[in-house]
């Protein structure tokens, strides 16, 4: 199967498959995607928390029916956690077994020199793939079949990790000293997500092909959680999105995300709601606000934006 | 096309969008994969190969639009019908011969032929504008049309001769506000417009950014620090596992019996500087001081202890002021608090140096750099430069910053000349730019 003839056949195939992973995505998404994978460069995600940044990699691993692998980065990961380790305690475990067998090797020789030359036919054998323990890195590239390789929040990792990234990123290929180059059986398509906590390096950017996806317009916005929760009424939906887009407006510390939204359908939903009104917005803000002073801020003008939310519905009801 | 894209690129680049080689094949080959035809793909595709931030994405999305809006030679006025055959001499000259067929397609790869000839990507001012529009007519070939157009007009000829006149004249109109709403686009597309607010601020001397900057100084100063621990961190943390210990491991294996199978690592040692700084909080260093003291607090994580210390007639030590409090509290403190036992006179480098001698000395140690920020205005008094010395010689290395730009250095009651000789490093530190040089030597481990 060849993801290219088949799966990225046009950007409209790519954003129907999409929607049926049901994983509403605008335009620019999907061509990312697409000519991630016909041009196979990474792809860098950015974008505020929450708008399904990792949600993406996801979905387009179950789109293209491949496994995943992720690596969630933080300070510190280095590459014997993400690309390769030594199984060191087999190593030497073995050694202390074979050590019978090493005695009868070396009791044939007479001389040290002879020993120690006999020896060295041996001393590879402990540094072969047969030792290697390999972590999602070398997993990724050692995949068949081709798989979707997610590095999620890289800008959590360290800077010295993303520079050992640029080998794997620009030609699918890892080098390990004591083996050699292992390249990718199948190239990966490859996602990488940042939530910008640092700048990232021009040579990392320069190697991807870098999508930002901003909090959904509120059209968008609708499609997900419709897809998502069929079971909402119309009006409610309307009526939640006004509010939510009417909240990230505000001067808040951590504006409502699409994930937050998902959450807050999921408990209106549970509480079945019909429509929004001042007290059910009171009684659920702590879902979509997640800092106190956030709340405060959105509670002194909880009147207006529910009165607000309320009539976006009726202005829309034509569309 | 790759040549328009080209173009494009140089533009973006001018634009202040980083564009590598490497993303302009990029660009080409995502070009070719989504074809032209569709204008939004097209976009799209590009802005995933260019632009590679959500600043940049914005730069992109406005230089597209006016890059690739090809909407000139459409003149709402329709063209009369006529049969150009009907003007054998009128055709000879292939301007007059274009703008009679109505030929647009051709027209506008001429006049951006002409714009190339005429460089018109170094445009930089207003004042250019109808010199490049001259340059770029006279290219196309606007004399041979003029001298056309009066050739017909002279010449004893019918209607039909006049009506071509008429319609040659329409048509060098036309060009010519073409021509002009070309040049203006360029003028958009090629100075430097584009926000370069941050590059401002960074260059601009404190003492000069108004109290509304605070905010936005506040925030570049953020990530700045952040660059400085992300490049002073890897050196520090090659690994925070260091290599197999075998010493320990061979310790260890005792109790196994021998058998060697628990590795154990060399742990990597950290290697921060101790900071101690010593500011002059009189009021022509107040600003630095505190750009100063937001970067050295920022940077608390690469720096092991930090003391301050701050004079102005008299000197105090700060530390705990900066510890208990959050930083801007601690400044606004440092500034304006009555209760602190300072005194606001004039500052005095000579109770300053004999008391950190007398009662802070034992701080300095050869893993210490010792930071002064002052202007070193002694008002007269003794400046003590032994003690300077002294400090110099026991501490790892000895900087210090002067907020005056250098020319001012030695003048009047600045003593900066007298002690320049026993400091590592002496620095005017009066914009952004030099307090990062500054910060970035001081977490360098080299003296």
């Amino acid at each position: 199967m060849d993801w290219k003839t088949d799966k990225f056949f046009s950007v409209e195939q790519v954003m129907d498959g999409m929607k049926a992973a049901h994983y509403i995505c605008d335009s620019q998404v999907a061509t990312t995607i697409y000519l991630a994978a016909n041009i196979e460069k990474p792809v860098l995600v950015e974008g505020p928390a929450g708008v399904g940044k990792t949600e993406l990699a996801k979905v387009v691993a179950e789109y293209l029916e491949v496994p995943l692998i992720r690596i969630q980065c933080y300070e510190g990961l280095d590459e014997s956690k993400a690309l390769y380790e030594w199984k060191y305690g087999k190593q030497l475990l073995y050694t202390q077994l074979l050590k019978d067998k090493l005695d009868t090797i070396m009791n044939t020789q007479d001389k040290l020199a002879d020993s120690i030359e006999k020896l060295h036919q041996y001393d590879d054998i402990f540094f072969s793939p047969h030792f290697l323990e390999p972590r999602p890195l070398l997993k990724a590239l050692e995949q068949p079949d081709g798989v979707v390789l997610l590095i999620d929040e890289i800008d959590k990792a360290d800077e010295e990790f993303e520079a050992f990234l640029l080998e794997v990123l620009s030609d699918f290929q890892v080098s390990i000293p004591e083996i050699g180059t292992i390249k990718a059986v199948r190239k990966p398509l490859v996602f990488l997500t940042s939530n910008n906590a640092r700048e990232l390096s021009e040579a990392l950017k320069r190697r991807c092909l870098h999508l930002y996806i901003p909090y959904p317009s509120a059209a968008l916005e609708r499609e997900v959680i419709k897809t998502r929760l069929p079971q909402i009424g119309e009006k409610l939906r309307k009526q939640m999105v006004a509010f939510i887009q009417a909240v990230r407006t505000l001067d808040i510390r951590k504006p409502p995300s699409i994930s937050e939204t998902i959450d807050w359908a999921r408990v209106l939903l549970l509480m079945h709601a019909e429509s929004l009104n001042r007290e059910l917005v009171g009684k659920t803000l702590n879902v979509i606000l997640k800092h106190e002073e956030d709340i405060r801020v959105a509670e002194e003008k909880l009147v207006s934006l529910t009165a607000e939310a309320l009539k976006a519905d009726d202005g829309m009801t034509g569309e | 096309m790759e040549g328009v894209l080209g173009d494009f690129i140089t533009v973006l680049r001018k634009a202040g969008v980083r564009v590598s080689i490497s993303e302009s094949l990029d660009a080409v080959s995502a070009a070719q994969i989504m074809g032209y035809d569709n204008r939004r793909l097209f976009k799209e595709a590009l802005s995933a190969s260019l632009a590679k931030s959500h600043a940049e994405k914005n730069i992109f999305d406005s230089c597209f639009e006016s890059f690739f809006s090809f909407n000139f030679f459409q003149s709402p006025k329709k063209a009369n019908t006529h049969n150009p055959e009907a003007y054998p001499e009128a055709l000879k000259d292939q301007l007059s011969a274009l703008v009679l067929k109505d030929d647009k397609g051709q027209l506008a790869a001429l006049m951006t032929e002409a714009g190339r000839m005429a460089n018109i990507s170094s445009i930089k001012n207003p004042m250019q504008k109808s010199l490049f529009t001259m340059k770029i007519l006279n290219q196309m070939g606007m004399p041979g049309m003029e001298a056309m157009v009066g050739q017909i007009k002279s010449s004893t000829g019918s209607g039909l001769s006049q009506q071509t006149a008429e319609l040659l004249e329409k048509g060098r109109d036309d060009l010519v506000q073409t021509v002009k709403e070309y040049v203006e686009q360029q003028l958009q597309l090629n100075a430097d417009g584009v926000d370069s607010k941050d590059q401002f601020l960074k260059t601009t001397p404190l003492s000069q950014i108004e109290l509304r900057h605070f905010h936005r100084m506040d925030g570049l100063i953020q990530r700045l620090i952040r660059q400085l621990e992300d490049r002073h961190s890897r050196r520090l943390k090659t690994a925070n596992r260091g290599k197999l210990d075998y010493k320990k491991t061979l310790r260890k294996s005792i109790s196994y019996g021998g058998f060697l199978f628990a590795p154990l690592w060399k742990k990597k040692k950290e290697n921060r500087p101790d900071v101690i700084v010593i500011c002059d909080i009189s009021r022509s260093v107040l600003r630095t001081v505190r750009f100063l003291m937001l970067f050295i607090y920022g940077l608390n994580k690469r720096i092991g202890k930090i003391h301050t210390f701050i004079f102005y007639s008299n000197m105090i030590d700060a530390s705990y002021i900066f510890d208990r409090y959050s930083i801007e509290e601690a400044l606004s403190k440092i500034t304006t608090d009555p209760s602190l036992p300072i005194i606001r006179g004039k500052s005095d480098y000579n109770t300053m140096f004999t008391n950190f001698r007398d009662h802070h000395m034992h701080l300095v140690t050869k893993n210490t750099t010792v930071v002064i920020l002052g202007d070193a205005r002694n008002n007269f008094n003794p400046p003590r430069a032994e003690v300077l010395k002294a400090i110099g010689e026991r501490c790892k290395r000895l900087i210090w910053l002067n907020p005056e730009t250098k020319p001012f250095w030695g003048t009047g009651d600045s003593e900066i000349k007298t002690y320049a000789p026993y400091c590592h490093l002496l620095q005017e530190c009066n914009t952004l730019v030099h307090l990062e040089r500054v910060v970035g030597t001081l977490l360098s481990a080299r003296r």
